[in-house]
């Protein structure tokens, strides 16, 4: 199939979508198809050979999130230039509903077009403002795909729509042969945490609390912390004898990512809210690391109801602290998890995501030849 | 006011309306041929799954316990169903496949792969079906679509309504 992609973020800048949109690229190419993606960047050096450049996104700050405004002539020149080269037997846009480089090419293409949601969060005003400005667009879309349950609800709820769910693919082979940080793994257990520390929903502060617990009984333990925030705030609001047990990395790239989840015996969310999918644990069982995380609806979700997870009690120090104290003398039923673990992820692998996204394009795609074109009506 | 610049306002205001009403009837236009497609589409995933499940009837009968005729008459009845008894002769159809699910498992895998891939789509088909019939008539409700009667002369698309929930083929390994 002759497919274009169409992404709303700037190439350069690291983003879950723009990762989503080139992971996918990749796969569908390594399957034989036609692809190729649209997308704003600011170093068309970075663009990688199937990629054309829609010039840059102007960002602008509204209701705390930054959207990425790509409108008027020029961009539409090349939107319309992009459609007419491409010859494309489908469209696939991803955020249409932010005034972007998806919103446009919805706006000026007449075709199959099949639009993916990665967005859980709601900004209501935005979008309870905007629907009657973007209802017309939304029309032209014949396929809704969202990421997760809450994305697909989103939808449902305040856009008028519904959408399959397919969820976001994760490289499992990149994970699985990550090799473990140096002097990794160690004689005694490690434990794991990924995620912005000084974000109280994210809940280290619990999972610190439950280490403190832990610590008299078990001390070989440590904790591994990366992600973004303020080491030395971290430090400071430490209980004593909790101190030397961490080790903190901070930011860390995407393949230390695979090296740190590889280092570890124990991945550990403890999570308080707000989580609509949980990629982390399945980069987690990727890479082959036992899970403890909290009982929400997406980690019960992902870690198949506990069967692939151990699963605690949300916001409680104590049940946290059972459930790893429980995982940590008991290898065989790590082993067991690891197991499950495996297996669970293949369904978010990318040839069985891409797949799944395939059936969508071929359910969409007209069957008497007719290709995307430049729209000519108002 | 001025007689001429009420005649301004007057004419103004129509030329807002006249854009407006063209503007929807474009927009029901794409509405009507997005369901045509959706509807095509839908139809040929239906076709292929009564078919196969037409094929499996004949080729494979030892692997369906005492349904086959089951089988092979919901599969008969769901070619050859007229649109109004179209709904509830797929129903059937999806019923008696999910009825012989468990012995499928005797049959060859890649048949059971194309019956789970068809399944799959048929799911994707009605959706997208559905959801452009839904957008279709919430836009000929809407406003001034119903005060100017746009949709006077266009048939109401109608949903399509079948329990398609897919039959779990018994551990079927992906090929490749």
């Amino acid at each position: 199939m002759r497919i274009g992609l169409v992404c709303p973020y700037t190439w350069d800048v690291p983003g879950g979508v723009q990762y989503h949109v080139r992971d996918l690229a990749q796969t569908l190419i390594g399957r034989g198809h036609h692809v190729q993606v649209l997308t704003s960047v600011n170093d068309e050096d970075e663009l990688p050979p199937y990629a054309t450049s829609a010039g840059r996104a102007v960002p602008i700050r509204y209701n705390g999130s930054v959207a990425r405004l790509q409108f008027g002539p020029v961009a539409a020149a090349r939107v319309r230039r992009w459609l007419r080269d491409g010859h494309f037997d489908v469209l696939h846009v991803h955020e249409p509903s932010t005034p972007s480089l998806s919103l446009l090419t919805c706006m000026l293409a007449k075709g199959p077009i099949v639009a993916t949601f990665h967005a859980a969060t709601v900004r209501s005003r935005w979008l309870a403002a905007s629907q009657g400005f973007l209802q017309p667009f939304m029309e032209r879309i014949s396929g809704r795909i969202a990421v997760s349950d809450l994305a697909r609800r989103v939808q449902v709820e305040h856009l008028g729509g519904d959408a399959v769910v397919i969820p976001n693919g994760v490289d499992v082979s990149r994970f699985a042969s990550a090799v473990p940080l140096p002097g990794y793994p160690r004689s005694g257990p490690t434990i794991g945490f990924l995620g912005r520390f000084d974000e109280r929903r994210k809940g280290l502060p619990v999972l610190i609390e439950a280490l403190s617990r832990l610590a008299p009984d078990h001390p070989d333990l440590r904790l591994l912390v990366a992600g973004r925030g303020d080491a030395s705030d971290l430090y400071a609001g430490l209980p004593d004898r909790v101190g030397d047990r961490i080790t903190v990395l901070g930011e860390i790239s995407e393949d230390d990512k695979t090296r740190m989840l590889a280092s570890l015996d124990i991945y550990c969310a403890p999570n308080l809210g707000g989580e609509s999918f949980g990629v982390i644990l399945v980069e987690a069982m990727a890479a082959g690391t036992a899970i403890v995380a909290s009982d929400l609806d997406a980690f019960r979700r992902v870690l198949d109801d506990g069967a692939a997870g151990v699963l605690v009690r949300r916001a409680s120090a104590e049940a946290l602290a059972d459930g790893l104290a429980q995982l940590l003398a008991d290898p065989s039923r790590r082993a067991a998890l690891v197991r499950s673990g495996r297996a669970a992820v293949r369904a978010y692998d990318w040839p069985n995501v891409s797949e799944r996204v395939l059936a969508v394009y071929e359910t969409v795609a007209s069957r008497v030849g007719g290709e995307v074109v430049v729209s000519t009506d108002p | 006011m001025s007689s001429q610049t009420i005649l301004v306002i007057v004419l103004a205001v129509l030329a807002v309306v006249l854009i407006w009403i063209a503007s929807t009837v474009a927009r029901l236009d794409r509405l009507d041929d997005r369901v045509l497609a959706a509807r095509s589409a839908l139809d040929a995933q239906l076709v292929r799954r009564a078919a196969l499940a037409q094929a499996i009837a004949d080729e494979h009968p030892g692997t369906l316990g005492g349904r086959v005729e089951e089988l092979r008459l919901a599969a008969h009845e769901a070619l050859n169903a007229d649109d109004t008894a179209r709904e509830e002769a797929e129903n059937r159809l999806g019923h008696v496949l999910r009825a012989v699910e468990p012995e499928l498992g005797r049959l060859p895998p890649q048949l059971r792969v194309e019956l789970r891939s068809i399944t799959e789509r048929v799911v994707l088909a009605r959706r997208f079906y559905n959801d452009a019939v839904r957008d279709n008539r919430q836009l000929r409700g809407q406003g001034l679509s119903r005060v100017f009667r746009l949709a006077a002369r266009r048939a109401m698309p109608a949903h399509f309504d079948i329990d398609d929930r897919p039959a779990q083929v018994a551990d079927t390994p992906l090929p490749g």
